[in-house]
């Protein structure tokens, strides 16, 4: 779907090298992790695939084409939600989607079910001017996807949302996945990348520093060891084992006999300490 | 259809807004000072008045509106859809000409003056309408604040403006028909006072190719300064 080779990029006006030598791609029907602190070049490289900017050398070949080959047909074919809020204040909710899809070729059948859909619908006749930070990127969302895209590029898409509407568009990002569509997903957030994301990629000053899924990446840099809490005689106790014979291990095996258990968990490293080992960075 | 749905949200941007209840009121202002100027200082003042509103007000108009605009954000949405930068430009051009037409027919109109010439009258106001709208948009492509927008018109408003004068009694005002402003005032003063054919064909001409040079220049200024910001 998206193929990057040896991709560089520097701003013109800052003579800023934004992106180095960056090659990654992605497939169709996968939900795409770029992750990495602010000022890394993930809003950058998503910039160049969109066609928000030029004079990039290397090659970016989005849907069998090279961006720089595309038309304005291309956003037929792709939906963008940024990660602040862009709404006609004073137009309402449903107006809002009404204006924008006049302008594709596959135009919102049913606005009040998409606005449904995020909880919207009691408010679709209310001024965007008077909602919520929460309210205003939940339209934003339903606007990118409303023409029926094969691509979607979302910026930190559940940023300023409660759990219950963070929850909400997280399924719809997977409903998306399953109808077979494309997320290309830029954040901060690992437990989002986590969630979603079938493969991540860690960016740091313009260059990928590794790319797979966050399961394999988890295992990967993790201990294979587990680390079981239990409690005996009133008192709370930890212990750590490794996972290779665990059955054999007599103490671990005494311990499930004999105490309450409280917790197991396996020790897998989670996406946030991959990314600072590898990158000697925090995420924020 | 595409063009025609991005005039529509426009109108519909400018009434929401709030910009036509301004123009109603400034209409409703200027006729009633031209309603108390007696009939020679009318045939000076009205073309003047009525110029004014495209060109002036215009100006002040479109930057109000593309800066509603970027605050909003709406511009970054609009850049990733399939609406064309000319589509785009074109809607703001002509839904700002159509409101400084039927001002500029409702400030004649009701001002009762004799033997107008209504298709100049329009032409004159269309084609200022665009020049100076499209000048607004290039002016405001590299501002971030209105207050900047503001300080930026000034020096293109005194070069608009100023060769204006000379059309009172000067003697080589025809030299400064170059200006575009300039032949737009003589056209419209024209649809006033009478106007030979030959200029008139002339003046429109001139001033269609500076609305399709602006056109283009505006184009480019749009797309390197709003697009691409590289």
């Amino acid at each position: 779907m998206v193929q990057v080779i040896n991709l560089n990029f520097t701003y013109k006006k800052t003579r800023k090298k934004a992106i180095h030598e960056m090659d990654f791609n992605i497939h169709e029907g996968e939900v795409f992790g770029f992750l990495g602190p602010n000022g890394a070049g993930k809003t950058t490289t998503q910039r160049l695939i969109i066609g928000l900017l030029r004079n990039y050398t290397g090659q970016i070949e989005v849907m069998g084409k090279e961006r720089k080959k595309w038309g304005k047909e291309f956003y037929e074919q792709i939906g963008v939600a940024f990660d602040f809020p862009n709404l006609y204040l004073k137009l309402t909710a449903k107006e809002n989607l009404q204006l924008i899809s006049a302008y594709y070729k596959d135009r919102i059948e049913n606005p009040d079910k998409l606005l449904d859909r995020v909880g919207l619908l009691p408010d679709k006749d209310v001024r965007a001017e008077s909602f919520s930070k929460g309210m205003k990127m939940r339209l934003n969302f339903i606007r990118s996807i409303m023409h029926q895209p094969r691509l979607m590029f979302f910026d930190e898409p559940t940023a300023g949302l409660d759990p219950v509407n963070a929850h909400i568009i997280k399924d719809i990002i997977l409903e998306q996945k399953s109808a077979g569509k494309t997320v290309f997903l830029t954040t901060h957030n690992m437990t989002v990348a986590e969630q979603l994301c079938d493969r991540v990629a860690f960016i740091v000053d313009g260059q990928i520093v590794v790319t797979g899924s966050p399961k394999d990446l988890m295992i990967e840099h993790g201990k294979r060891r587990i680390k079981v809490e239990y409690k005996q005689n009133g008192n709370l106790f930890e212990k750590e084992f490794e996972m290779d014979h665990l059955a054999e291990n007599k103490q671990f095996t005494d311990i499930l006999k004999n105490t309450d258990i409280r917790t197991i968990h396996s020790c897998e490293a989670t996406l946030e300490d991959i990314f600072i080992k590898l990158t000697g960075r925090n995420l924020l | 259809m595409r063009f025609l749905h991005a005039i529509w949200a426009d109108i519909r941007f400018q009434m929401k807004q709030g910009f036509y209840l301004v123009y109603v009121l400034i209409t409703i202002m200027y006729l009633i000072i031209l309603s108390f100027l007696p009939e020679d200082v009318l045939s000076v003042a009205l073309p003047l008045v009525v110029f004014s509103d495209p060109s002036v007000l215009g100006l002040f108009f479109i930057g109000g509106i593309i800066m509603l605009e970027k605050v909003q954000g709406v511009l970054s949405v609009l850049v990733v859809s399939p609406l064309r930068t000319i589509e785009y430009l074109l809607s703001k051009v002509v839904s700002l000409a159509l409101v400084s037409v039927l001002a500029a027919f409702a400030i004649t109109g009701f001002s009762q003056y004799e033997s107008v010439n209504w298709l100049i009258l329009f032409l004159s106001t269309v084609l200022t309408s665009g020049i100076f709208t499209l000048c607004g948009i290039m002016i405001n492509a590299g501002c971030q604040t209105v207050n900047q927008y503001m300080i930026k018109t000034i020096p293109y408003m005194l070069l608009f403006v100023l060769p204006c004068v000379t059309l009172i009694g000067f003697p080589y005002s025809w030299v400064f028909t170059i200006v575009p402003s300039v032949a737009a005032l003589r056209l419209m003063l024209g649809a006033y006072t009478g106007i030979n054919f030959y200029e008139a064909i002339a003046l429109i001409v001139y001033l269609t190719g500076v609305n399709y040079l602006f056109l283009r220049w505006t184009i480019r200024v749009f797309e390197n300064e709003i697009i691409y910001q590289e």
